[in-house]
């Protein structure tokens, strides 16, 4: 097995997107990406812990590399936030000795050390390496479905932390759904943040900005929006749901995981892909998927 | 223009304001925070505020933000930009001095929050992630459905003895 990583689940998804550890479960089995459980981990800080004080959340975040690390493993995320918020903490750290000795003097006190050698992935990232061999297993077209995908922000920003596709014109993940016979639509504010983590400081400027988002994709006639994380589906199938704009149109669209698709692609258990979950109504594109 | 009436978004707008002083131990602290260190290279192109995705809902933009650090008016503490920041990185990437305006602005959040000014949400999150060592909960019945295994164990009394060493609980300065 050439793929084996320690998954960092992190809040969001096993509060409420289980459908989308489930769907990547599912197709990670089908890929042969061994998935380990991660003893110990906590929340990964996030931004939220970053704005409230960077020293707390850069001891959380090197807690649970320093875990991972201690175990000889490396990190798989299906999480923007998670990987952000890792990736990030590993970079600081790596190029700050003064802040690693200070956040070590913090891990020396539960045993543990952070030296730097934790390698923190998405899972998309995995999925883009294999994109060979999900080719050959796609055996149901999604030929019709129009996808605005939502890279989020921390996924592509700031790329010398990120590093995983250009910032201003990502395409790969763009590339993974699309060989699944969907087509990735051109959309104007496809880059835009989607709100998500003002939700804590302000709903209504978190709505406003979900409004544009959801306008934006339509004109651009995608029947549906696929993502590849829990923060941002908060907005897309949670707050998107039932939503209106000033003028009275419906802006919801199925809102879809990329790993959702994919496994509806390569004909895998439906249940397992947890489309019972979603919120916004699959019913405009229930045919397409083959559910 | 929306009017913010938060705690934390009393800054509203330059028109008729007096600066008593520029202080430059401010630009000088400011400099000091995590991505601080290219601070006075900016030359107020705008490039930040043209592509943030909150230019057109707050009081004052990122460029006038970054003016005045460099001016070192610590009132920038109380605009709405601090808290409205939605973290994206946009401004970052964009910046053609290479400041990392992004990370500086998360720095602005610590000092903001040191002070009290902060949205109350925040508050139960540190709260939440002391108590817990998470924002969330795992929905069990959902996971038991999708025949999802038991999210691993977290011993809460490590992530108590965490934060109590970096004083989390204990930020503000009236705490």
């Amino acid at each position: 097995m050439t793929h084996s990583y320690e998954v960092f689940l992190g809040c969001a998804i096993p509060n409420r997107f289980n459908n989308y550890e489930s769907s990547m479960r599912t197709v990670a089995k089908e890929l042969d990406i061994e998935l380990i459980d991660f003893e110990g981990a906590s929340c990964c800080g996030t931004v939220v812990l970053k704005s409230i004080d960077e020293t707390s959340w850069l001891s959380m975040s090197g807690r649970n590399l320093a875990l991972a690390e201690k175990r000889g493993h490396n990190i798989v995320t299906p999480c923007n936030g998670c990987f952000g918020s890792l990736k990030d903490t590993a970079h600081v750290l790596h190029d700050n000795k003064a802040e690693l000795k200070k956040i070590n003097e913090v891990l020396k006190k539960l045993g543990i050390e952070y030296n730097g050698t934790t390698e923190v992935r998405h899972f998309v990232e995995v999925l883009y390496d294999l994109r060979d061999q999900i080719k050959e297993k796609i055996v149901h077209s999604l030929e019709g479905l129009k996808v605005a995908f939502h890279p989020g922000c921390h996924l592509i920003r700031p790329s010398n932390v990120a590093g995983f596709d250009d910032p201003e014109l990502p395409r790969k993940v763009d590339e993974l759904i699309e060989l699944t016979g969907a087509k990735s639509v051109s959309w104007g504010f496809k880059l835009r943040c989607c709100g998500s983590p003002l939700l804590i400081a302000s709903e209504d400027v978190a709505n406003k900005i979900l409004i544009e988002k959801m306008e934006s994709a339509k004109e651009a006639g995608a029947n549906c929006i696929v993502t590849n994380c829990p923060a941002c589906h908060t907005q897309f199938d949670v707050q998107a749901y039932g939503l209106k704009n000033e003028d009275g149109d419906v802006l919801e669209l199925p809102a879809l995981f990329i790993t959702q698709i994919l496994g509806a692609a390569m004909g895998l258990d439906e249940e397992s892909l947890g489309f019972e979950l979603n919120r916004v109504s699959l019913d405009s594109i229930s045919d397409i998927l083959g559910i | 223009m929306k009017i913010m009436t938060e705690t934390w978004g009393q800054f509203k707008s330059f028109e008729g304001k007096q600066f008593k002083t520029f202080d430059a131990e401010f630009t000088q602290k400011v400099s000091n925070l995590l991505g601080g260190q290219d601070l006075t290279a900016c030359f107020q192109c705008a490039k930040c505020s043209a592509g943030c995705p909150v230019s057109d809902k707050v009081n004052i933009q990122v460029h006038e933000l970054m003016r005045m650090l460099l001016f070192g008016l610590e009132e920038v503490l109380e605009t709405d930009m601090v808290w409205l920041c939605t973290t994206c990185y946009t401004c970052q990437e964009r910046c053609p001095q290479g400041i990392d305006i992004t990370d500086i602005i998360f720095g602005l959040k610590n000092m903001a929050f040191q002070k009290g000014i902060t949205p109350a949400g925040y508050i139960s999150a540190r709260q939440s992630l002391y108590d817990k060592g998470r924002l969330y909960e795992p929905t069990d019945w959902e996971r038991e459905d999708l025949e999802l295994d038991d999210v691993p164990e977290l011993d809460v009394n490590e992530i108590k003895k965490m934060l109590e060493s970096t004083k989390l609980m204990k930020l503000q300065e009236t705490e």
